[in-house]
């Protein structure tokens, strides 16, 4: 699909690629070149030959291996995504549990905890973004501007204030999803024959409904992180990151194909990754394996 | 047949928030027939930056022209955006959602595979992908959002369908010789309807902030049009010289509008959501 | 999972503590505003790649650091060329010991010395049609027998052995190069970094990875690449022996960049070239001294100045200004095969009369810059500071033209379509004070927004209707925006106004054949003449950049075709320890 809609936009590759001093000849011969003068059905053909082998050739921009572009920014955006991923994950759940368990007596906590979440939500991520880094990497100095170091332990200064950013972001949806898991599950009714035992509430929440209530926040929750893998150009820009959305987003703005074809091809692979990854979390958290 | 629950819907927080949506629609009506906000795209340059004052009350930006009226003229842009893709993401999501739920096989196989194939391209690539095909433009804009947004309500769609087509009620409903026209439509329909609300404002929602990133990436609306994107990517280097009112100004408009129909969309979904009903009288 | 929890908070914690990054040793982090796409010379057409290839390699030529007008000098050759009578011939002297940096792709990993046959090689390279160097135009046609080496390259007919009659190594120190036509310009082609030198083992061993992995004879070695993000630059330990100048420009003296006079460069041992796209965080890691030298957004001037004087509190602060006039200018085009506009002369007037181009100076350029007067811009010989443009902006004027035109009031007038060079804010808003300034002419434009690639493809096929537009010079000589309107050139060559005049064509070719000087500066004003008459577009303005550093960094002195710039560079560490403090 995008392989179509490509093809009929974007910009001349072989114009491009010509510079500003192009002559007609130069632009004929650089369109046989990249095969641009074949029919669509056989550009289709090595499109789909490439996929299989894996092997996408150069880009027409960079001119360098588009798979060890591609492997070059893994690194970054995995960095970048999976921390914050995960510190969004346990406060999402601390403060969901809190808020149903402060359902009854405490109801005010939960309406309030709801409302703000909504109210995070209402404010667009590029505000987040312009207004955190001006006031906390430059205003208060707490964290540096902008600025990535390759090696593994360097990088970490870098990457806090881009991570409270994300966490930020994906805390008001979170905690909402989770919210109305916990609840779902409350109402169960193994919740209340527990009760009626006298388990204490600490453990009830803590254990039982925690556990239950994962398998349908996990179809949710883990999907999310091939888009955010792919999806972080803004962050990746403001903050000097040299992560997959940057490349993804200049392959887009200059027409470069190839590199578009294969992030197609890279977006379904992590899609079908995580989706079985998914599923295997399924398998330890399945209700109906422990329990009852 | 769920009716409105009238409880989820007679607080005061979702009487508050629809008051203020009919307030926003207000405003661009207004905005639209030319009583708010006309001078948008007058340039002045000596107010360039001017701050906040009695005659321009939320100041003025870098061509001198006046924030508020810009951000009134927003308003309607964002609604127009709001609006449009969120219905055409229904409609598509829920008819092909119901096509494939009801009739299964090979249509099933088909739409199963439409959603899967459009959820696992990165949304971004998509995005750019249908708005550079359509180029730039209000209208296109909302095309694009509309024929991207769909999958999630087409899924839920398919799932009720799926839950529902075996129930005793279609069951007799079938033993009656209805057509599976009518049935879709009498019986199943309305059962998976408060999905569709639900997820109209989620659009809604979604197609107002996806717009400033769209904005920041050169594919939004066309140049000229004052939407709050346009405003907030203007303002993304303005901050660090004391303009705060483009920013703050574009912020707070959709902040409220937001928030309120992201306050409106949780009463509804308390209200019509049969499982969340239950979660009212829990523990 | 609540222990995990601890776990994270308090590694956060630990790693925000820990983050300061101190580099050892004489570093500058310098700053690059756009991404590198690749670290060939030979297509490297631009400020951003040059100012990395310039590092690295070396060409024959190069412009003199300090001097301005700026003046060629010899590089890598051991003095200016000898040239015949003529002015076909060219036979220039290589220096002796001149070694390539160290790599793997030679015998012991030691690079090797710098032969006429290099430069052969690598002129090949730019002529090779597998290559498709952006850099080729400044060769195509020029020498004698390196277009038929072209051809038949690409029909396979001809290896790097083959000889081209015009390319000729005497010995292997010396260069014979055959011109086909006498070529002011050719001097400056061999300072720019598309003929700079590279080794055939290098190119050979790495093959279409040779973009990168740049290895030439320059004062950097490339250390780091990380796309996207930075380019390390460390001292290469066998550069030729180069002294600090030890003259320059009055400006120069009078910033004491003559201090450092005599020092061997360069004179720093590693250079950081920070990539930061954004605006925001480029302008805020200058503020805060993560950068030694950075670019002022548009938005920020006032930030900085008062009444066009630097404020007392930024210059406290250590903060200077560097002004840079470019020999650039930024016009509007006509597309003169468009239907109505082409046709139509007191229409394009009429657009030119309604364009208030000292408030576009005003508000984009901060009053920095000339108002454009002709497509000359100053610092290039043949500008003339006194010449006026025939229409300047009066409203009225414009609603005459506009009546003359056939279209009074903008009376059955089309929408014109047009196309911005970019999605950039900076593009929408000019072209949104645009179509304000035209609408109370009565003219009425439609703003298109594009990826460069979408406008690149609707200008080379002459789809544009109008359209932004700057153009910087390649070469010190006014002959390179007379270019643009020779009908030769027309898209998709660098003729995109496809502006098409007998007699422009003929004085044009006739001043190709003259030395520069009055003579030839004479036709070229009456070139100007007649385009200003025609109006195929709107010039402008000419642009100069205001460029800010820290006082801590010495010698900061950018000019935009000097490449080699980064090894004059260095960073007086006790003023930075003081200075940083009052950020």
């Amino acid at each position: 699909m995008t392989f179509l809609i490509f093809n009929v936009v974007g910009g001349d590759p072989a114009l491009q690629l010509a510079g500003k001093y192009a002559t007609p000849e130069q632009v004929e011969s650089i369109r046989h070149e990249l095969g641009l003068d074949q029919s669509l059905f056989h550009q289709y053909l090595d499109f789909v030959k490439q996929t299989a082998t894996l092997d996408w050739g150069r880009s027409w921009q960079t001119q360098s291996k588009i798979s060890d572009m591609i492997l070059s920014g893994i690194g970054p955006s995995l960095s970048l995504t999976v921390p914050a991923f995960l510190i969004s994950f346990f406060i999402s759940i601390m403060v969901a549990l809190f808020s149903v368990s402060a359902r009854g007596a405490l109801l005010v906590w939960d309406r309030a905890i709801s409302i703000f979440c909504l109210a995070l939500m209402s404010i667009s991520f590029l505000v987040y973004i312009i207004s955190f880094q001006y006031l906390f990497a430059f205003h208060f100095r707490w964290f540096p501007l902008n600025g990535w170091d390759d090696s593994l332990m360097g990088r970490w200064g870098y990457l806090v204030l881009p991570w409270m950013i994300s966490v930020v972001v994906s805390l008001g949806p979170n905690i909402l999803i989770f919210r109305t898991a916990f609840l779902d599950e409350v109402i169960q009714d193994y919740v209340r024959t527990a009760q009626a035992k006298g388990v204490s509430r600490m453990i009830l929440f803590g254990r039982h409904i925690l556990k239950n209530a994962m398998v349908p926040v996990i179809t949710i929750v883990v999907l999310q992180i091939p888009f955010l893998i792919t999806g972080n150009l803004l962050l990746e820009a403001f903050f000097g990151i040299p992560g997959l959305g940057g490349l993804l987003i200049q392959a887009i703005q200059n027409a470069d194909f190839p590199v578009v074809k294969a992030f197609t091809v890279v977006g379904s692979i992590l899609y079908l990754f995580f989706n079985l990854v998914a599923d295997l979390l399924y398998l330890v958290f399945d209700p109906r394996v422990e329990l009852r | 047949m769920m009716a409105f629950t009238p409880n989820g819907l007679r607080r005061p927080s979702a009487i508050i928030s629809l008051t203020i949506i009919v307030g926003y629609i207000a405003l661009a009506l207004f905005a639209a027939s030319g009583w708010l906000g006309m001078d948008f795209a007058s340039t002045n340059m000596d107010l360039s930056y001017h701050p906040p004052s009695a005659d321009h009350w939320l100041g003025t930006d870098f061509l001198g022209r006046d924030v508020l009226s810009r951000a009134i003229h927003g308003t309607k842009i964002a609604l127009l955006v709001g609006f449009f893709a969120a219905t055409i993401a229904t409609f598509i999501g829920l008819t092909l959602g119901s096509l494939a739920g009801f009739f299964g096989g090979w249509v099933d196989d088909l739409v199963v595979w439409l959603y899967t194939t459009v959820e696992s391209i990165p949304y971004i690539l998509l995005i750019s992908a249908f708005a550079f095909s359509l180029g730039q433009g209000l209208s296109n804009l909302f095309i694009a959002l509309g024929l991207t947004g769909w999958v999630k309500l087409c899924r839920l769609t398919r799932g009720e369908f799926l839950r529902h087509k075996n129930r005793e009620y279609v069951a007799a409903a079938q033993a009656l010789g209805t057509s599976s026209f009518a049935q879709i439509f009498k019986h199943i329909l309305p059962n998976v309807l408060h999905i569709a609300y639900i997820q109209y404002s989620l659009s809604f929602i979604f197609a107002v902030k996806v717009e400033v990133i769209l904005s920041y990436l050169g594919l939004g609306v066309e140049p000229g049009t004052p939407s709050w994107g346009i405003m907030i990517n203007d303002a993304k280097a303005e901050l660090t010289r004391g303009v705060w009112w483009n920013l703050t100004a574009a912020t707070l408009f959709m902040f409220v509008l937001i928030l309120a129909v992201n306050i409106f969309t949780d009463s509804l979904r308390q209200a019509l959501d049969p499982k969340s009903k239950s979660q009212v009288a829990s523990v | 999972m609540k222990l995990f929890l601890v776990l994270f908070l308090s590694t956060l914690l630990l790693v925000s503590c820990t983050s300061k990054k101190e580099p050892q040793g004489d570093v500058v982090v310098s700053v690059l505003d756009s991404n590198i796409p690749h670290l060939d010379p030979i297509h490297s057409m631009n400020k951003i790649s040059s100012t990395i290839n310039g590092s690295i390699f070396e060409g024959l030529y190069h412009y003199h650091y300090l001097k301005r007008p700026i003046t060629i000098e010899p590089a890598l050759a051991s003095a200016m060329p000898e040239v015949s009578k003529d002015g076909k011939k060219y036979t220039i002297q290589i220096k002796k010991g001149i070694l390539f940096q160290d790599d793997d792709a030679f015998a012991d990993g030691k690079g090797r010395e710098v032969t006429a046959k290099d430069f052969i090689y690598s002129w090949k390279r730019l002529a090779d049609p597998k290559n498709k160097a952006l850099g080729w135009w400044m060769f195509d046609g020029l020498i004698v027998g390196l277009n038929e080496w072209r051809d038949q390259m690409r029909n396979g007919e001809a290896t790097y052995e083959s000889e081209v009659k015009g390319l000729k190594a005497l010995d292997s120190h010396t260069l014979e190069i055959q011109l086909t036509r006498e070529s002011f310009q050719f001097i400056h082609f061999l300072a720019t970094p598309p003929t700079m030198v590279m080794a055939k083992e290098v190119v050979d061993k790495y093959g279409k990875d040779i973009v990168n992995h740049p290895v030439g004879t320059g004062p950097f070695v490339l250390e780091k690449w990380v796309r996207n993000s930075e380019v390390v630059l460390t001292k290469n330990p066998t550069y030729r022996e180069v002294y600090y100048p030890s003259e320059g420009s009055e400006v120069a003296k009078k910033k004491g960049f003559l201090k450092s006079e005599g020092r061997r460069l360069p004179l720093s041992d590693k250079i950081i070239v920070r990539i930061i796209t954004e605006r925001q965080p480029l302008w805020l890691a200058f503020l805060k001294g993560e950068l030694d030298h950075g670019i002022i957004p548009k938005d920020n001037y006032d930030q900085v100045f008062k009444n066009n004087k630097l404020k007392k509190d930024v210059a406290d602060k250590g903060i200077n200004i560097h002004y840079l006039p470019r020999p650039d200018v930024t016009f509007i085009a006509f597309n003169m095969e468009h239907p109505v506009l082409g046709k139509n002369k007191n229409l394009r007037k009429a657009f030119a009369a309604g364009l208030d181009k000292e408030a576009i100076l005003a508000t984009f350029y901060n009053h920095r810059g000339l108002v454009a007067q002709s497509p000359i811009p100053p610092g290039l010989k043949g500008y003339d500071p006194n010449y006026k443009h025939p229409i300047s902006y009066d409203l009225e004027a414009a609603k005459k033209y506009l009546a003359e035109a056939g279209y009074p009031e903008g009376k059955d007038l089309p929408v014109f379509d047009y196309e911005m060079s970019s999605t950039s804010t900076w593009s929408r808003q000019y072209g949104e004070l645009l179509k304000d300034l035209w609408s109370q002419v009565g003219i009425n434009i439609k703003l298109n927004a594009n990826t460069w690639p979408q406008f690149d493809k609707k200008i080379k096929t002459k789809k544009a209707t109008m359209f932004d537009m700057a153009w910087n010079a390649d070469y010190p000589d006014a002959e390179n925006f007379m270019q643009l309107f020779y009908s030769k050139n027309i898209s998709p060559g660098s003729n995109n106004f496809n502006y098409v005049n007998r007699t422009y064509d003929e004085l044009y070719e006739k001043a190709l054949t003259l030395q520069p000087g009055p003579e030839r500066y004479k036709i070229f004003r009456k070139m100007v003449d007649i385009i200003n008459e025609d109006v195929p577009g709107i010039f402008v303005v000419h642009r100069i950049f205001r460029l800010t550093y820290h006082d801590w960094l010495e010698n900061y002195y950018e000019y935009p075709i000097i490449y080699d710039h980064l090894q004059y560079y260095f960073v007086d560490k006790e003023k930075k320890a003081k200075l940083i403090k009052k950020l």
